[in-house]
C-alpha cells in the first residue's frame, strides 16, 4: 500500500467534513465497527416521494470511513432513498477513485450499510 | 547479538520492522527446520506405531513436554498440549471450572484481560448462574490494595482468573503477590494464569507463582501456531475432565464403557498437532541458547530507547515491551497504515481487550509489541513513520 491512499480529497473530508451533524426527527441509523473502533449514525430527511433532502452524520472513525461517508452523503442528495440502498461497494471505490485493499473496503463501505439498515 | 540473521523472514524483507510481536512472533529458523525434519523424515502418528518411524515421533512429542515443562518449572505429567491459550484456558473452564463451580459462586478477574480469558468466564456464568467480579485498573496497573480486594473476595469466590502481562499495556502484575493474597482470604479459590505475553519475555516457575493453572501458545514464543499449553497442578487436573473424549486419550473401551488414560495423555484425545508441539520444543530450546540475561537486556535496550525517541510525537503508554499510542487527529487504522508504507508492522484496534479500551476511554488504540529480534533501527523506523503521521494528519492550529 503506498501514500495514495491518503490523497488530498480524502484528508480534506476527514479533517473538514461538510456533512457533520445531525438532524431531528428523521429517520436514523447507527452502527459501529468494533474492530477498528469506528462508530456512525446517519440521519436522512425525505420528502413525500422518498427523495432525500438532506444527509448528515455524526461519529467517529478512520479517515478512509469518515470522507467516504462524507463524499456519500453528498452524493445521495436528491436521490432516491430506496435507489441509494442498491448502491453497491464498488461505487463507493470509484466515488474515491481507488481500489481498496479488503481490510479498508470495511472501512470505506461503513457508511453505506448504515444507510441500507435505515 | 545478531539475531535477526537466525529469523529467515527477514532474508525475505530485510528491512522489515515487525513491533506486532504480541499477535504472534516470526519463527526462527530451527524451529522451521525441526518442524519440516518431521514432516519430511518422520510424520508418523504417535503412541501407536510399533515401527521406527512412529516410535521416534512419539519420543520427539514427549521430548518436547520434557522440554515445556523444564522450561517453566513444572513436571511432564502436568503438561497439557493444547492449541493456544484460548484452548487452554476453555479446558479449565469446561473441565475444571464447571464441574467445580455451583450457582452463585464467584469467579474474579481483571479489568485488563484478553477476551480469551473473559469470554470463556462470561459464558459459564451465564450457563451455571455464576457472578463475575472485576479487580479494577488504577492507572495502567491492578488495584491489589487490601480494601479492594476485601471487597471482592469473599468465601464464594471460587475461581480466579488473570493476565501476567497485558496485551494492551504491558502491565506486568505481580501475580505472586496477588495470588497470595487472594488465597489468604478465601484458600480455595483456584487462580488460572494467562501467560500468554510472559513466557516469551521472562523466565517463568509456575510452582513459584502459587497459581492452580497456567496457559500459554507455542506461537508467541517464537513457535508454531497450533499448539499452546496448559499446565496444572496435579491435584487439579485430577479433578479436570477432558473435553475432547475419543482416540488417544483411553486406555480400554468395551461396548459398556471406558477407562481414560492417566494424566496428561486423557486430555489429548484425538492427533494431536504433533509437528507442531516438536517445533515447540524446539523454540524453547531456542530461547535457553539464547539466554533470559541477554533476552531481556535486549528487550530493555529497545523499549528504553522507544520511551527516549518519542518525546511529544505520541501519547504513549504501558510498560516494558507492550506499548500503546495514542495520537490526537489520526484514528489508530491510519496510523497504522502509514506506518506500512515504511515497512511497519504495528496493531491497531482493540486487541481483543474491548472492556480494557472502554475503561480507557479510547475505542481503539495503536500497540507496539517487541520482542528479542527488535532494535533501535526498528524504533528509528517507527519515529519515522509516527513523524509521517503528524505530518499528514496532525493539524497545526
Ligand atoms: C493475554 C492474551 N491471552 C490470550 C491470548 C490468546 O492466545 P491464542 O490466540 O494463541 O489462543 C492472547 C493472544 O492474542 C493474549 O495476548
Amino acid at each position: 500500500m503506498d501514500d495514495n491512499l491518503y490523497k488530498e480529497i480524502i484528508l480534506d473530508r476527514y479533517k473538514n467534513p461538510q456533512n457533520f451533524g445531525e438532524i431531528e426527527d428523521v429517520k436514523q441509523a447507527e452502527q459501529a465497527n468494533y474492530l477498528c473502533g469506528d462508530k456512525l449514525k446517519i440521519y436522512i430527511k425525505t420528502d413525500k416521494d422518498g427523495v432525500i433532502e438532506e444527509a448528515k452524520f455524526m461519529g467517529g472513525g478512520c479517515a478512509i470511513s469518515m470522507a467516504a461517508v462524507d463524499l456519500l452523503l453528498d452524493e445521495i442528495v436528491g436521490k432516491k432513498l430506496s435507489q441509494v440502498k442498491k448502491m453497491k461497494g464498488e461505487e463507493i471505490e470509484k466515488m474515491l477513485g481507488m481500489d481498496l485493499t479488503p481490510a479498508r473496503k470495511k472501512c470505506a463501505y461503513l457508511g453505506l450499510e448504515v444507510i441500507k439498515k435505515i | 547479538m545478531d539475531i535477526k540473521s537466525k529469523f529467515p523472514i527477514f532474508k525475505k524483507y530485510p528491512d522489515l520492522a515487525y513491533l506486532d510481536n504480541g499477535a504472534t512472533t516470526l519463527k526462527p529458523e530451527i524451529v522451521l527446520e525441526k518442524m519440516n525434519e518431521y514432516y519430511r523424515e518422520y510424520s508418523a502418528n504417535i503412541h501407536r506405531g510399533i515401527y521406527g518411524i512412529s516410535e521416534r515421533a512419539t519420543e520427539e512429542y514427549e521430548s518436547a513436554r520434557v522440554k515445556v515443562a523444564r522450561f517453566i518449572g513444572a513436571a511432564p505429567s502436568e503438561i497439557i498440549f493444547t492449541f493456544g491459550t484460548t484452548a487452554s484456558i476453555n479446558l479449565v473452564a469446561s473441565g475444571w471450572a464447571d464441574k467445580n463451580l455451583k450457582r452463585g459462586d464467584e469467579i474474579l478477574v481483571t479489568e485488563m484481560e484478553h477476551h480469551s480469558n473473559l469470554v470463556p468466564w462470561q459464558n459459564l456464568a451465564k450457563k451455571k448462574g455464576l457472578k463475575i467480579k472485576f479487580l479494577p485498573l488504577n492507572g495502567i496497573f491492578l488495584d491489589i490494595s487490601d480494601e479492594v480486594l476485601k471487597n471482592l473476595v469473599n468465601e464464594k469466590t471460587k475461581m480466579m482468573a488473570m493476565v501476567q502481562v497485558s496485551n494492551v499495556l504491558g502491565t506486568v502484575n505481580p501475580v505472586k503477590d496477588i495470588i497470595e493474597k487472594v488465597k489468604k482470604i478465601n484458600p480455595k479459590i483456584v487462580v488460572v494464569v494467562d501467560g500468554a505475553q510472559a513466557v516469551a519475555h521472562m523466565p517463568i516457575k509456575v510452582k513459584d507463582l502459587g497459581a492452580d493453572f497456567y496457559a500459554f501458545s507455542g506461537h508467541k514464543m517464537y513457535g508454531p501456531t497450533g499448539i499452546g499449553v496448559l499446565w496444572g497442578k496435579k491435584e487439579r487436573l485430577e479433578e479436570t475432565e477432558p473435553v475432547n473424549f475419543g482416540g488417544g486419550m483411553i486406555e480400554e473401551v468395551t461396548e459398556e464403557g471406558f477407562r481414560m488414560a492417566s494424566i496428561p495423555f486423557r486430555f489429548e484425545g484425538g492427533t494431536p498437532p504433533i509437528g507442531e508441539a516438536i517445533g515447540l520444543g524446539e523454540a524453547v530450546d531456542f530461547i535457553e541458547e539464547l539466554g533470559w540475561k541477554d533476552i531481556m537486556e535486549q528487550e530493555i535496550n529497545t523499549y528504553k530507547y522507544l520511551e527516549e525517541k518519542i518525546g511529544g510525537l505520541a501519547e504513549m503508554m504501558g510498560e516494558g515491551t507492550i506499548k500503546i499510542l495514542v495520537m490526537k487527529g489520526a484514528h489508530p487504522h491510519d496510523v497504522a497504515q502509514i506506518l506500512d508504507t515504511v515497512g511497519v508492522c504495528v496493531r491497531a484496534g482493540h486487541h481483543c481487550a474491548m472492556p480494557l479500551h472502554q475503561k480507557l476511554g479510547l475505542m481503539a488504540s495503536t500497540r507496539v509489541s517487541l520482542a528479542v529480534y527488535n532494535d533501535k533501527s526498528d524504533v528509528d523506523k517507527l519515529i519515522g513513520g509516527i513523524k509521517k503521521v503528524n505530518k499528514i494528519f496532525v493539524k497545526e492550529d
